[in-house]
C-alpha cells in the first residue's frame, strides 16, 4: 500500500480529525484570548504614582500577578498539565479544551499589556485633554492602536496550540494527535509510520488555514491609517 | 533707555473694556510627595482675546499652569474662573471638551483620518455627521491645507508642520473661547516655525480666541503674545505686555531670563504703521526745490527704484532699500544692514513709497504717528 493509497481509503478519518483539531483550537484560543485581552484592558492602567496608594496599586498588582501566573502554566509539560486535569474534568474534548486555553493566556495576555503600555504618550495626552474620558480612550484609542501587537499575540498562541493540541490525544482528546499517538505506539507495523507522516503533514494544513485567517482578519480590523 | 522708550513706543492695546476670559485665583500645586510647590498662590488673569505666553525655565510651572487650566492637573487649592463661571470641581472631561488643546507633538491618532481627527470634539458633543464635516472643510481651508486633498489622509502622511496644523484645526473644530497650546511649534524646525506663527497670528485675527500659549522660546513669546508671564520655580515674577518685559524687568529674575539683546527684540513690536515717518517724493518737480525730503526715481508702476536727492548725502552713492510697511522696525533695520544703506524707503503693499526710516531715527528715538498710539 502506497501513501497515496492509505490517504485515500482513511481520507474521511482523515478529514474529520483535522477539523476536530481546527475547531479544538479555534475554541481554546477564541476563549483564552477573549479572557486575556478583557483582563488586559481591566489592569491597564497609568503608572501608579509611588508616593500615593490608589487603585492604580491593585491594578498593577494583578496584572504583574497574571502574568507571572500564565507564564508559570505556559512551562507547566503539556503531558503533565492534562494529566493533572484528567481527575477534575475527565477524559475527552473538555480537558483538551480546559489546557489549550490555559496555555493561550499568557502569550495574548502579554501582547495585550505590551500594546496597551507603549501607545504614544503625546497621543493619550491630547485624548485627555481634548475630554476624552477613561474609558473612552481605551476602547477608541488605546485598544484599535495595540490592537496590531494583540493580534500578533494570537497568532502565535494558535500555532503553540496547533502542536500542544496534539497532547491532548492521551487523553483522548478530539485532533490530528490520534493519528500521531496510534502511529508511534504501533511503529513497525504496517501503515504506523503513515499514520505519523499524516499527523503532522495536516498540522500544518490546520496552520495553514489558520495564517490565512489571520491574513483576512488583519486585513479587515487593523485601521488604515496604522497599516504597515 | 526706558525713559525714551516709554514716550515712543506703541504698546499693543490690551485688556480695556474685555472681561476677562480665564481667571486664576490664588491656584497652587504640590505634587504629591513633594514639599515645594511646582506652582504657588497664582493669581493670573487673562482678558477675553488675548493670546498670553507663559514662559520661563524648565520646572518653573509654566506647563503645570497651563494644565490647570484645563484641569488636565488638579491644583491643590485655588479657584479657576472661566468667564465669570467657577470650574474648579465641574467634571474634567466635560470642561476639557468647551477648551481648545494643542500640545507639542500634535497628538493627532494615527488610526483616524484627517477629518475624523479634526471632528472628535464635536463628535463627543453629538453634533451630525454632515455638520461635522463642513466643519473640518472649514477648518482645512482656515489652516491653509485643501480639504479635498487632506480630509481622508492619515496623520503619517503629513509632514511635522502639516500636522501641527491639523492640530490646532482640531482644537478649534468645536469653536471653543479658549484655547491652550503647550509649545507646539517647539519641535517644528526653525523656518516652518516662523510660517506657522505668522499663520497662527493670522488665524486668531479671525477666530479672536483667548489663548494661555507655553513656551520656551523669548522671541516666540514677543512675536505672538499680547502679554507675557514669567515664572520662575513656582511664582509669576511679571507679568505684562511684551514692551515693558523687554523694557522694565521687574526684578532680577526677568531682566536675567529677558538676558542681552532686550532693545534688539523690542524692535520687533514696532510697527512700521505706526511710525512717524519722514517724507518721500517721488514728483518730478519737486527735486528742484531741495528743501531737505528725500526724493526717488520711480518706475513705471510708481515703484521707486534709486534716489535722486538726498538731503546731505550722497543719492548717487546710495543704494535704495525698500520694506513693506506691514513690517516691524526689526525689517527695517535689517533690510539697512543687508543693503548698507543708512535709510530705508518704507512702500504700501503696491510697492509705493510711503515714507522713509532713517538709521540715525533708530539712535534718536523712533516717533509714532499722532494719535495712533
Amino acid at each position: 500500500m502506497n501513501y497515496l493509497d492509505y490517504l485515500s481509503s482513511n481520507s474521511q478519518q482523515i478529514l474529520f480529525l483535522t477539523q476536530a483539531h481546527f475547531l479544538v483550537v479555534l475554541i481554546a484560543v477564541g476563549v483564552g484570548s477573549a479572557i486575556s485581552i478583557v483582563l488586559g484592558l481591566a489592569v491597564s492602567t497609568g503608572e501608579p504614582n509611588p508616593n500615593r496608594f490608589s487603585l492604580d496599586w491593585f491594578a498593577t498588582g494583578i496584572r504583574e500577578g497574571s502574568l507571572v501566573f500564565t507564564a508559570a502554566l505556559l512551562t507547566v509539560p503539556s503531558l503533565a498539565l492534562y494529566a493533572l486535569f484528567l481527575p477534575f474534568t475527565g477524559l475527552g474534548v473538555t480537558t483538551a479544551i480546559v489546557v489549550l486555553t490555559l496555555y493561550s493566556l499568557y502569550t495574548v495576555l502579554r501582547n495585550t499589556v505590551a500594546g496597551l503600555t507603549t501607545v504614544d504618550r503625546a497621543v493619550l495626552e491630547s485624548a485627555r485633554g481634548l475630554g476624552y474620558s477613561r474609558m473612552r480612550r481605551l476602547l477608541t484609542i488605546q485598544l484599535p492602536l495595540a490592537w496590531p501587537v494583540i493580534l500578533n499575540g494570537i497568532r502565535v498562541t494558535t500555532l503553540i496550540s496547533i502542536s500542544i493540541a496534539v497532547v491532548g490525544a492521551v487523553v483522548q482528546g478530539p485532533g490530528l494527535g490520534t493519528l500521531l499517538i496510534n502511529g508511534i505506539s504501533r511503529i513497525g507495523a504496517s501503515n504506523s509510520f503513515y499514520q505519523v507522516l499524516t499527523g503532522t503533514l495536516f498540522c500544518l494544513v490546520v496552520a495553514a488555514v489558520f495564517e490565512i485567517f489571520f491574513a483576512i482578519v488583519q486585513r479587515l480590523t487593523i485601521p488604515r491609517g496604522i497599516r504597515v | 533707555m526706558s525713559d525714551t522708550a516709554d514716550q515712543t513706543v506703541v504698546v499693543p492695546e490690551s485688556g480695556a473694556g474685555r472681561s476677562d476670559m480665564i481667571v486664576l485665583e490664588g491656584v497652587e500645586k504640590i505634587y504629591p510627595g513633594s514639599t515645594q510647590p511646582a506652582v504657588s498662590q497664582l493669581d493670573l488673569a487673562i482678558a477675553q482675546g488675548d493670546i498670553v505666553m507663559l514662559i520661563g525655565p524648565s520646572g518653573c510651572g509654566k506647563t503645570t499652569t497651563l494644565k490647570m487650566i484645563n484641569r488636565l492637573i488638579e491644583p491643590t487649592a485655588g479657584r479657576i474662573l472661566l468667564d465669570g463661571k467657577d470650574v474648579t470641581h465641574v467634571n474634567g472631561d466635560q470642561l476639557r471638551r468647551q477648551i481648545g488643546y494643542v500640545i507639542q507633538q500634535g497628538g493627532l491618532f494615527p488610526h483616524f483620518s484627517i477629518a475624523d481627527n479634526i471632528g472628535v470634539v464635536p463628535k463627543m458633543l453629538g453634533w451630525d455627521k454632515q455638520r461635522i464635516k463642513e466643519r473640518a472643510d472649514e477648518l482645512l481651508h482656515l489652516v491653509g491645507l485643501e480639504p479635498s486633498t487632506f480630509r481622508d489622509r492619515y496623520p503619517r502622511q503629513l509632514s511635522g508642520g502639516q500636522q501641527q496644523r491639523i492640530g490646532v484645526a482640531r482644537a478649534l473644530a468645536a469653536d471653543p473661547p479658549v484655547m491652550l497650546m503647550d509649545e507646539p511649534f517647539g519641535a517644528i524646525d526653525p523656518i516652518t516655525r516662523d510660517r506657522l506663527q505668522d499663520e497662527f497670528l493670522e488665524i486668531q485675527r479671525t477666530v479672536g480666541k483667548t489663548i494661555a500659549f507655553v513656551t520656551h522660546d523669548l522671541q516666540e513669546a514677543v512675536k505672538l503674545g499680547d502679554k507675557i508671564a514669567v515664572f520662575a520655580t513656582g511664582r509669576l515674577e511679571q507679568y505684562a505686555d511684551p514692551d515693558t518685559i523687554l523694557t522694565r524687568p521687574a526684578n532680577d529674575f526677568v531682566s536675567d531670563f529677558v538676558g542681552g539683546g532686550a532693545a534688539v527684540r523690542r524692535l520687533s513690536l514696532v510697527e512700521l504703521a505706526h511710525l512717524e515717518l519722514h517724507p518721500i517724493e517721488t514728483d518730478e518737480k519737486a527735486a528742484d526745490s531741495r528743501n531737505g525730503v528725500a526724493v526717488a526715481e520711480v518706475d513705471g508702476s510708481g515703484k521707486p527704484v534709486s534716489w535722486r536727492h538726498l538731503p546731505g548725502a550722497d543719492a548717487a552713492g546710495t543704494p535704495l532699500v525698500t520694506v513693506p510697511i506691514s513690517g516691524s522696525v526689526y525689517d527695517a533695520v535689517d533690510v539697512m544692514l543687508d543693503g548698507s544703506a543708512s535709510l530705508v524707503a518704507v512702500v504700501d503693499d503696491e510697492g509705493r513709497a510711503q515714507g522713509v526710516l532713517h538709521w540715525n531715527d533708530l539712535v534718536g528715538g523712533l516717533r509714532t504717528r499722532k494719535g495712533d498710539a
